[in-house]
């Protein structure tokens, strides 16, 4: 017999996100320029305009780099002649 | 004039290690609050995220040991974390269902992992970055 436990947060993964994976790359890239723009800013001035647009850079390189690879798989590489 | 006062970094290794023990405790021991906050922030807004997002079962040195390597970096609560996993999930039926897979284990791992490598950086940067000097903001401001 299977018991069926509870759903507690930190010890239990969100299931319901396995289909949108992929959006996790925001937090992803939002906390990595957080701490980058946290250690290299001189002043904090406009701190936040700046994580945001790290955060934007960052999202914005990945999904290039999605469509550079799917292009040359999808397309590119069934061209390459079998013999 | 002592050469640590001439030269523009220090080396601290107490606030490297503070910045291990605790992130951001390194750049706070610097006085360097606002920037030590924000590192605080960061690098535990990454590593909750991750555990979050993956359970507990995303930071595991048994069963993945060169991931923990990186994770190993956050400092203690990388530590806690595994033992907390090798308690709650000892048992194999509790283990299957609390088991993250897929995505979310790759996420929450990737998250916790880029949570540790940041704290490097950080620490590397509590080794050798200048405590604050009194006129250091007033001749910022002043410069255009």
């Amino acid at each position: 017999m299977t018991n069926l436990l509870a759903y507690i947060p930190f010890v239990d993964p969100i299931h319901a996100l396995q289909d949108w994976w992929y959006l996790l790359l925001i937090p992803l890239a939002f906390g990595i320029a957080v701490i980058y723009k946290a250690l290299r800013s001189p002043q904090f001035e406009h701190y936040w305009q700046n994580v945001l647009v790290m955060t934007g850079q960052i999202v914005a390189a990945m999904i290039a780099l999605a469509v550079v690879l799917i292009v040359a798989i999808q397309v590119l590489i069934p061209l390459i002649p079998v013999n | 004039m002592s050469p640590s006062v001439k030269s523009d970094s220090r080396f601290t290794p107490f606030a490297a290690l503070l910045a291990w023990i605790w992130p951001g405790l390194g750049h706070l021991r610097l006085g360097q609050r606002r920037r030590g906050m924000l590192i605080m922030f960061g690098v535990l807004f990454l590593f909750l995220g991750g555990v979050l997002i993956g359970g507990v079962d995303v930071v595991d040195r048994r069963h993945d040991p060169l991931w923990f390597v990186a994770q190993a970096l956050c400092g203690p609560i990388a530590f806690g974390t595994d033992l907390a996993n090798q308690r709650l999930l000892s048992d194999p039926q509790v283990r299957l269902q609390r088991k993250s897979l897929s995505h979310i284990n790759e996420f929450g791992t990737l998250f916790v992992a880029l949570a540790g490598l940041m704290n490097l950086v950080v620490i590397l940067d509590a080794l050798h970055r200048p405590a604050p000097r009194r006129n250091t903001d007033r001749r910022a401001r002043a410069e255009p």
